[in-house]
């Protein structure tokens, strides 16, 4: 029963999503034939005529269903319309970009496999390790930062590589390494987490007494880790299109993510159609891609249920890493607070930081500390509201697994980029646009989490003893389940609360979240690109902002899984007879 | 008089495995009735579909006289008392938020027997009965070792004041030495409580010892007793 | 060293988690021979197996010697027969492949060769059509068909001993019985001698020659089995056999153990038993014994000589703490 609902759900939100795409013209409501005008011919007058013709022209008179059957029909023949803004037709920028793309996303993957392989090693080699904490802290960054200290470094102040275009190999190295490490980070970590709790498996035990050589058996286990985690390093490599908008921006590198995100600005509805487009078929066939490895991978044993990898051991850390992390952000920001993030002194602009301004100023001379402080709080209260609205959607659907697991595919298969251009394309970039975008795909893994903590607990004994007292459903639904799910989850939420931050903010770095001159972390950063070369303190400082944001997610996250696994562990017990 | 327990043709079904296949047996106030058979005989499901915890495909299941197979989940309710489990592993049949104490006093909660001035003497007197000192009470289950948390498991299923214990290998998990002493538990709250035992085991020799009467169970069927 | 022993250990002790959970153990493993380890949960049996194999958990620390070090020649000398043989197999490799390994890794020879080792060694512990279920992953096997799988693997390279650490506790009468059987035709067929971690004394009576009694990480007493379990000589042993259901001859009430086993770390002062101990005195509480040879066997008791037999006598009607 369960498959047929979560994939009837994974249809629906399929059609949903790509009929959002095709509506997006009337979902806008707003009158793109001025843009349009101004964008074809400068000269002409923006009469009324003009504009009616325009509208008549682009299909904007007809209602939204036969906008949509137009635009899949068109799409059926390999149509995707023509450039609102340069009057060509869309897909030969679509393939132009998606080939550019390709190149890059494969060199990034190169770099995390290269990357990830380096944090697994000493892994397999010792047999444990902590390499995870370092390695999920490098997944927790995002790549619009790593693109931004990147350039920062390699490319202004040592010089040793170009910082923008798409001439030669040189050019891929800086974009590659900004939008691999993450990825591989990501990989790394989930192989690293695994293998320990691996070779702790009994058959490990077995192998080692019957004499099977150490490198024998790390091999084994690598075989034995990698199938169950195919499916997330697809979901990685979907991550990777999302990533590629903002280090493509960053970069100036022509592919499609920086594509659809100059379509989504200047409202170039068809490009950005079949731009997004383009990127959502990429990330499916990513993930058909990892599904066939995975069954080569697995062959004949992937019916085996069995196969779920054993629960990682979370690594131990010190309840002080986190503690500092979160006093110096707490500090920094309550600081910041106090003093005006709007007030301009075009006589101190570019100041270095001083006593007066002391982490300097930006280009408009405006304090640099107050900006980050209020950034903070409107950054931080957005996430925290997007938190909370995932939170009470995922526990609520927490009780309906089939739909919480094909919900969750799809979200998964989106990064917040798209669903932010999207959103911005819709309804405008600007801060609300940029919380729903992210609550959008934040509430399924809350909801996934929920729906195998009920599972868990409804197969209980002790909930079966519960029922064998003539407890009422009630009883039951709020003195066990209930509470047994909500604690967790609420964890679990907060520690997504960083990530969902870090989200907002990647989305302000691009221009779809809040408008300048709100101080808003990502937008402070993407702010002082400009001036990066004069004024680095501008743009460090919120780098380092988001850098401690990041640790602080993965310490956090640590710490408390840490405590929870000592709280839960019981006494070993004999084992008890298993039916065979 | 009828007896305590009357079960007749029972039978269990996941899907198209048939996990019990027509068992029929009959047990009386103050006897140990022992269902022993290899592991995946079809015991426990027996034992979940005598309490009504999985509704039987078929079959009747006669308790004090009522039939429940036919009953509606609300006419059961004030029934389950009258019949506890006490399951196999002793962490897991007792939730592991809450303390000792708690655990024990929730069916007198859930069926209205609770009050402020009785409830935590009643608590004491239970955990008392099954030689538990009741500052144990204030313990989660996770700090007690394996033979004290089944004495938990079954103050808590005497505290719904029952007839019958389906007893679902009580002691499998236990050392032997602990084992010994929870068993002896159960022969004297027999003795005194008069209480019927349903008595699910898979080591011959306790259920010798233990049990007035055996039933062989293979493959769902009854083949002795 | 006398030639007829296998494999020595003298004092051995273990340290894990900061408390020392194997306590100065010595014993012999002779040529051959059936040694049952027995005792309950925290005697350091398993650590004990697992020291002889040189696999104990990171972060013991092992003292004492073991003579001759078998660990370096895993597979060769020494192999282990895992608790929980239904798991024991890797789930993602086909079965023979997983014997191949090990043949691999501790023979010269080919990877054919190898693999038709492993068909062999399928054959012989009798799972059937072995040329082609050698190719058969884990879950495609039952689980008897599992269990002699890891004891053909256990065996592939002809150890000299065989360590089985409570390959039997998770299974039923029936399959326990079976295993044992398997593994002591296979035993005998290369000639090796086991070592049986188990707390199950009635496993001790059929399968075993000898048997070591473990309390906190001691021995209480040691000899062979016929010996020991016909009289036991320490008050342990006498109440670990006198609380069998088998041997309550139609009493309402089992003779039980008092108390529970202390937990590493928090031993009593003197024997670590004398809390639980019907006999003990005075000294028993100050002295801890040593072993000392009595009655064709050693004990470690103080008050061996003043346990009667029958002993259940001793262990009736005490309420238990």
């Amino acid at each position: 029963m369960k498959p047929t609902v979560a994939g009837f759900t994974r249809a629906l939100c399929l059609v949903a999503v790509v009929a959002a795409v095709g509506l997006l013209p009337w979902l806008s409501g707003r009158d793109p034939a001025l843009t349009v005008l101004r964008a074809r011919s400068a000269e002409q007058e923006p009469t009324e005529e003009a504009l009616d013709a325009v509208r008549r022209d682009l299909g904007l008179d007809a209602g939204p269903l036969s906008l949509l059957g137009k635009w899949a029909g068109g799409l059926l023949r390999g149509d995707l319309g023509t450039s609102w803004v340069s009057g060509t037709d869309v897909l030969p920028s679509v393939t132009a970009g998606l080939q550019v793309s390709l190149a890059l996303m494969g060199v990034a993957l190169a770099v995390a496999v290269l990357l990830a392989a380096a944090l697994v090693a000493p892994v397999l080699v010792r047999g444990r390790g902590s390499a995870g904490a370092f390695a999920a802290m490098l997944a927790a960054v995002p790549e619009f930062l790593l693109a931004t200290v990147a350039l920062l470094v390699c490319g202004v102040w040592l010089g040793w590589l170009p910082t923008s275009g798409w001439q030669g190999p040189e050019n891929m190295v800086l974009p590659a390494i900004a939008l691999g490490v993450p990825a591989g980070g990501l990989l790394g970590r989930l192989v690293a987490d695994a293998l320990p709790a691996v070779l702790d498996e009994r058959w490990v035990e077995l192998w080692r007494g019957a004499g099977v050589s150490r490198a024998r058996i790390s091999g084994a286990a690598l075989r034995r880790v990698l199938p169950p985690l195919v499916p997330q390093f697809g979901m990685a490599a979907v991550g990777l299109t999302g990533g590629a908008v903002a280090v493509e921006t960053v970069f100036a590198v022509p592919g499609i993510g920086r594509t659809a995100l100059g379509a989504a600005k200047s409202q170039d509805l068809p490009l950005l159609q079949g731009s997004v487009l383009a990127l959502l078929l990429l990330g499916l066939v990513t993930g058909a891609v990892a599904a066939l490895v995975r069954r080569r991978l697995l062959g004949p044993a992937l019916r085996d249920a069995g196969l779920a990898l054993p629960p990682a051991r979370p690594g131990r850390t010190h309840p002080a890493i986190p503690l500092t992390l979160f006093t110096v952000l707490a500090v920094t920001i309550g600081w910041g607070l106090l003093r005006d993030p709007y007030a301009v002194n075009t006589a101190a602009r570019l100041a270095a930081p001083s006593p007066t301004h002391p982490l300097g100023t930006d280009g408009l001379g405006r304090d640099v500390l107050a900006r980050l402080g209020h950034g903070a709080a409107s950054t931080v209260g957005t996430a925290a509201a997007v938190c909370l609205l995932s939170l009470l959607v995922g526990l609520a659907l927490g009780f309906l697994p089939g739909i919480a697991a094909g919900a969750a595919d799809i979200a998964n298969a989106l990064p917040p980029v798209i669903v932010g251009i999207l959103v911005a394309a819709a309804a405008g970039p600007g801060t609300g646009g940029a919380a729903l975008a992210v609550a959008l795909i934040s509430w399924p893994p809350l909801a996934a989490h929920a729906a195998a903590l009920v599972q868990e607990v409804r197969a209980s004994a002790f909930l079966t003893a519960g029922r064998a007292i003539g407890a009422t459903p009630w009883w039951i639904l709020t003195r066990h389940v209930l509470p047994s799910v909500a604690g967790p989850v609420a964890r679990h939420a907060l520690l997504r609360l960083p990530g969902i931050a870090l989200a907002l903010a990647s989305l302000g770095f691009l221009g779809l979240g809040a408008q300048p001159p709100a101080p808003e972390w990502g937008l402070l950063l993407d702010e002082s690109r400009a001036y990066l070369e004069r004024a680095p303190w501008a743009a460090l400082a919120p780098a380092v902002a988001l850098a401690l944001l990041a640790a602080l997610a993965v310490s956090g996250a640590a710490y408390t899984s840490g405590r929870s696994r000592v709280r839960k562990a019981a006494p070993a017990l004999k084992k008890v007879p298993v039916a065979v | 008089m009828s007896p305590l327990l009357e079960v007749r043709e029972l039978v269990v079904r996941y899907g198209d495995f048939t996990a019990v296949d027509g068992v029929s047996f009959t047990l009386d106030a103050g006897e140990t009735l022992a269902l022993n058979g290899p592991s995946g005989c079809g015991k426990s499901s027996t034992a979940m579909a005598v309490l009504q915890l999985r509704r039987p495909d078929s079959g009747e299941v006669g308790f004090e006289g009522r039939e429940l197979t036919s009953l509606t989940e609300r006419e059961l309710r004030p029934l389950r008392p009258r019949m506890q489990p006490v399951f196999q592993d002793p962490y897991g049949s007792l939730s592991p938020r809450h303390r000792i104490r708690d655990a024990v006093a929730e069916p007198l909660k859930v069926q209205g027997r609770w009050t402020a001035t009785d409830g935590p003497a009643r608590v004491a007197e239970l955990l008392d009965r099954v030689g538990l000192d009741p500052s144990y009470g204030d313990r989660h289950p996770h700090e007690l070792s394996g033979g004290q948390c089944q004495r938990a498991g079954i103050a808590r299923a005497l505290a719904s004041e029952p007839r019958l214990l389906v007893l679902d290998e009580p002691v499998s998990a236990l050392d032997p030495s602990v084992r010994a002493g929870v068993l002896n538990l159960l022969a004297d709250l027999q003795d005194d409580l008069g209480l019927g035992y349903l008595f699910i085991c898979h080591d011959q020799a306790v259920v010798r010892h233990f049990a007035d009467r055996v039933i062989e169970i293979r493959e769902g069927r009854v083949i002795s007793g | 060293m006398p030639s007829d022993v296998l494999l020595s250990v003298r004092d051995l002790r273990i340290v894990f988690d900061g408390v020392e959970a194997v306590r100065g153990l010595s014993f012999d493993v002779r040529p051959r021979e059936v040694l049952a380890v027995v005792g309950e949960s925290g005697a350091g049996k398993s650590l004990t197996a697992r020291a002889l194999l040189g696999m104990v958990p990171r972060g013991a620390s092992v003292g004492g010697t073991i003579r001759p070090d078998l660990s370096t020649e895993r597979g060769r000398r020494i192999a282990l027969v895992p608790q929980d043989a239904l798991s024991a197999l890797s789930p993602v490799h086909p079965v023979g492949d997983q014997l191949a390994a090990a043949v691999r890794s501790v023979q010269r020879v080919s990877r054919r060769q190898a693999r038709a080792r492993a068909v062999a060694a399928l054959d012989r512990v009798g799972i059937p059509d072995a040329a082609r279920t050698a190719r058969a992953y884990p879950h495609e096997y039952s689980g008897g068909m599992r269990q002699r799988a890891v004891i053909a693997m256990a065996t592939i390279n002809e150890p000299d001993v065989v360590v089985a650490d409570e390959p039997t506790s998770a299974l039923d009468a029936e399959r326990q019985e079976q295993v044992l059987r398997v593994l002591g035709e296979r035993r005998e067929a290369v000639g090796a001698a086991l070592v049986l971690v188990t707390h199950d004394m009635d496993v001790v009576r059929d399968h075993a020659n000898r048997v070591l009694v473990m309390y906190a990480g001691r021995a209480v007493e040691a000899g062979r089995v016929q010996d020991v379990l016909s009289r036991p000589r320490a008050p342990y042993t006498a109440g670990l056999l006198a609380s069998l259901p088998q041997n309550a001859r139609g009493l309402r009430r089992l003779p039980a153990l008092p108390g529970t086993p202390p937990a590493p770390g928090a031993l009593p002062a003197g024997c670590a038993f004398a809390p639980r101990c019907p006999l003990a005195a005075d000294r028993c509480r100050h002295e801890e014994p040593e072993p000392r040879p009595l009655h064709d066997r050693l004990v470690a008791c103080h008050r061996a000589d003043d346990v009667p037999h029958p002993a259940i006598d001793l262990f009736q009607e005490k309420q238990p703490a």
